[in-house]
């Protein structure tokens, strides 16, 4: 009824079944995870707005345009915070027509949201760039950016890793919003790191009712 | 002790003078049948074309499962708010069909295990249907849990598996613990069952082949994995089985154990009660045979099985309906016993309000349908009664529903708190989803009847009583003087089981070491006339079980303490008494694993391709022939010499083999 040739089948079938495996999973783990899936992203604004010219040559510091990042938490800037400047300077440039069409209408600038926190995740700016976590750490080197990118996975995962290990990632309070600082373990080694972390008293929560409320 | 040995020999020889009278035993086949007319009437079933009823009921079914589907869509689509559940009655429909579809899958692998350890033969009829009867209700049952989650396609996340949250599971939770447990059940039940088809399968294969059905021969050839139905092979086939048998046995305990723990484990007045284990799992068997028998009465008026499935059997049934049921009884009368025992007023509360409360007419029709209703069985009139019984056993599966019913909405919508009292109703998607699920079993039940072997055909062989001489007269092979071109060796058939047994011995004590009986199902003291020693197979299941035990404590080891250390409820981060029930589930599955691995790998199968299936006449020796196959490779054999040999010891049909 068979062939002879079918006895070689069942190893056959193990062994390619195995490779299978290997490849799904492999291929699970890089294209279905936030590495993959989030990090790049960089859609286009509606306001060809370079972050690398303002930010990195003009200087402008963060909170100029995301001003209540350290009281009240994420803000994105209204067009009356660009016509400060720009009602000055290049105010007729077709850039920023649409700019001064919200600013002489009142309704905001849509703006395409590019790190997206889920809903059912607590997370709070001030608490986190007030103890130390500086801008880049999560967002990346933005005042090098010609658009903005998702820099990291945003992921549970990623969120543990420094709740666990907080002293990795804190910076002097100076540095928090110099996108170019480096953090206290490199500069000055771990201990000093947990020096800063013990006096002021960071302790990041891992319960799951500290994101998850 | 020279006395000792007298009196035995004594007694012996007092006996044989005596002729104790034989025990009048209920006939396991009645009529009278031969072993080919059990693989004409089992494999008939499948071969024949399906008769109109099975349309009708296929269609009916494959309706009744839309509205599963169509409930579940709507869910998914929607979100779990569709369903009835509200603070404080968290658990409705759900849990309850969950529970109930669970506990109608225990009587398959009771049945199929701890019967087979009993030693009751009764069960060989009826235990492939009621193992497809386990896993059927065992995949409706997981519908629940995981579509109660809300976003199904995150259940994975109950599974260890490495993930972007780098979070790992609870291990404390019985929740967790129930995923283990479902999960093993489902595999171990799919191996028994797969495992125990393998000889019947061949059967079909060999069968199709023989009517020049190709197609399906093909398949059934593919799935039987190449078995021949030699006896090397069903030595170690007897002994996994076996093996698989001492390993579904703990397992059928524990899973419903586990179940209860769900509820027994928490703090809920009517929950937190250590009875609940023993109780569940008697209400799961009880539950279960009440399947068994709504579904085994209509196949035998259906296909008329009435020799295979006679009177003993359905006595049988309704015997363990009658203890179990009692035993459900009795787990009542003590709850109330030990609510008022322990005089714990929220405790005394609960089964209060079960009974008399909002829910009381649960209650009460649990009670009727429960403990009354079995206790009918006392009646031998009632077992004789067909009609009456498949009835009785709806009956019982009502009261089964009714119960867990009472155990989970009645304790959770009154609780400690009377401000947080509620009130639960199912919605309509609920209702939907459960009337559903009847269909989904139905068809994938009237699948298996269609396309499977319902009964175990070689098991039933076993248990004839004349599994003695004269199974079919005739040998109507005839043999072949010729040579094949390349010779594999020599093939000779023998009509009866004593026979084969004797050639057997000859040819063992003439010194062959390469050749092998050929059994329709595996013959009584064979090994020992052929000389093969114990199976090998324990020790893979022993290594198994030990490696399986120390994966899931390791793993949860490093899981919940190293890697994860979550503080859950004051408990400790570690601790073998929590971590015991998932090592337990683990250890049965791996040792399922290696078993069945084992046996594979000591018989050399799969193997789809063998000069014995070569040949024609091993239509009849996975039928109701005996053969004995030579290999040339024995350094004794002789082409004359060796066929001079069968022939003397009265074998038919002796030809060469092609390899």
């Amino acid at each position: 009824m068979f062939p002879r040739a079918i006895n070689s089948l069942p190893f056959q079938v193990i062994v390619y079944l195995c490779l299978l495996a290997g490849v799904a999973t492999a291929g699970v783990n890089y294209y279905m995870t936030p590495k993959y899936t989030r990090v790049g992203y960089a859609p286009i604004q509606p306001v060809p707005y370079s972050h690398a010219k303002h930010v990195g040559e003009l200087g402008l510091d963060c909170r100029y345009c995301h001003n209540t990042i350290d009281t009240a938490g994420s803000a994105l800037p209204t067009a009356q915070t660009c016509m400060n400047c720009h009602s000055e300077i290049t105010n007729s440039s077709p850039a920023l027509a649409t700019v001064r069409e919200s600013f002489q209408s009142g309704v905001p600038i849509r703006w395409v949201r590019v790190n997206v926190m889920p809903s059912f995740v607590y997370f709070d700016h001030a608490v986190h760039v007030n103890r130390g976590v500086g801008c880049v750490e999560c967002h990346g080197r933005v005042n090098r950016m010609e658009v903005v990118t998702q820099m990291q996975p945003m992921s549970m995962g990623f969120c543990l890793d420094c709740h666990r290990a907080p002293e990795w990632r804190l910076r002097d309070k100076k540095d928090v919003f110099n996108l170019d600082s480096q953090p206290i373990a490199a500069l000055r080694g771990r201990e000093a790191a947990l020096r800063f972390a013990q006096d002021w008293n960071i302790k990041p929560t891992q319960d799951c009712s500290g994101c998850h409320r | 002790m020279p006395n000792a040995a007298e009196q035995t020999s004594g007694s012996s020889e007092a006996l044989l003078e005596v002729k104790p009278a034989e025990l009048p035993r209920a006939a396991l086949v009645g009529g009278n049948r031969s072993l080919s007319w059990i693989t004409d009437k089992i494999c008939g079933i499948t071969e024949e074309r399906a008769p109109a009823w099975w349309w009708w009921c296929f269609a009916a079914a494959a309706f009744v499962a839309s509205f599963t589907v169509a409930g579940l869509t709507y869910l998914v689509a929607t979100g779990v708010g569709v369903w009835g559940h509200r603070s404080p009655v968290n658990w409705g429909w759900d849990i309850i069909n969950f529970v109930f579809w669970i506990g109608i899958g225990h009587a398959g692998t009771l049945i199929s295990a701890i019967l087979l350890l009993l030693r009751q033969k009764w069960r060989t009829s009826i235990n492939r249907s009621a193992e497809a009867m386990t896993i059927f209700a065992v995949f409706c049952a997981a519908i629940y849990p995981l579509f109660h989650l809300g976003r199904v396609w995150y259940a994975w996340f109950l599974l260890p598996l490495p993930n972007s949250n780098e979070v790992w599971q609870n291990y404390r939770s019985p929740l967790e613990w129930d995923v283990f447990a479902i999960a093993t059940y489902g595999t171990v039940s799919v191996l028994f069952w797969y495992v125990g088809m393998i000889p019947d399968l061949a059967t079909l294969r060999d069968r199709f082949h023989a009517a020049g059905r190709g197609l399906r021969a093909r398949i059934y050839g593919l799935l039987a994995l190449g078995w021949r139905g030699s006896n090397r092979h069903w030595s170690n086939y007897e002994m996994a089985y076996l093996i698989l048998a001492g390993l579904a046995t703990p397992l059928v305990l524990s899973v419903h154990t586990i179940v209860s723990y769900d509820f027994a484990v928490s703090l809920i007045p009517g929950w937190h009660s250590t009875i609940f284990p023993p109780y569940f799992v008697a209400g799961a068997i009880f539950s279960g045979f009440g399947m068994v028998l709504t579904l085994v009465l209509p196949l035998r008026a259906l296909y008329g099985l009435e020799d295979l499935i006679t009177q003993h059997h359905i006595d049988c049934m309704c015997k363990v309906l009658l203890a179990t049921g009692s035993m459900v009884g009795y787990a009542y009368v003590v709850e109330f016993l030990i609510a008022w025992y322990s005089a714990n007023p929220y405790e005394g509360f609960g089964f209060i309000n079960q009974a008399f409360g909002p829910y009381g007419w649960a209650y009460w029709v649990m009670i009727g349908c429960s403990v009354a209703v079995p206790q009918l069985f006392w009646s031998g009139k009632v077992r004789r009664n067909m009609v009456l019984v498949f009835i009785l056993s709806l009956l019982v599966n009502l009261g089964m529903w009714c119960e867990r019913s009472v155990i989970i909405v009645t304790s959770l919508s009154r609780d400690y708190l009377p401000s947080s009292w509620g009130f639960y109703s199912p919605s309509v998607v609920e209702i939907f989803t459960f009337f559903g699920t009847f269909g989904v079993f139905a068809v994938l039940f009237l699948l298996f009847i269609r396309f499977l072997p319902i009964m175990a055909v070689a098991e039933l062989k076993a248990s004839l009583p004349e599994a003695g001489p004269g199974a079919r007269s005739g040998l109507p092979l005839a043999g072949s003087p010729g040579h094949a071109r390349r010779s594999y060796g020599l093939m000779a058939a023998f009509e009866s089981p004593k026979r084969v047994l004797l050639a057997a011995e000859r040819v063992r004590d003439a010194g062959f070491r390469k050749w092998d009986c050929i059994t329709p199902y595996p013959v009584r003291g064979l090994d020992r006339a052929m000389g093969i020693g114990r199976s090998r197979v324990p020790r893979g299941s022993l290594a198994g079980g030990i490696a399986g035990f120390c994966t899931g404590m390791v793993m949860i080891w490093f899981m919940d303490k190293l890697d994860y250390a979550l503080a859950v409820g004051g408990k400790p981060f570690f601790s073998p008494l929590f971590a015991f029930p998932v090592s337990y589930e683990l250890a049965i599955l791996f040792a399922a694993f290696t078993t069945i691995g084992g046996m594979f790998c000591l018989n050399s199968l799969p193997k789809h391709y063998h000069p014995v299936l070569k040949s024609e006449s091993i239509r009849r020796g996975t039928d109701d022939l005996f053969f004995i196959v030579i290999e040339k490779s024995d350094p004794r054999y002789d082409p004359a010499r060796t066929r001079a040999l069968l022939e003397g010891l009265g074998g038919a049909g002796i030809a060469e083999l092609e390899r």
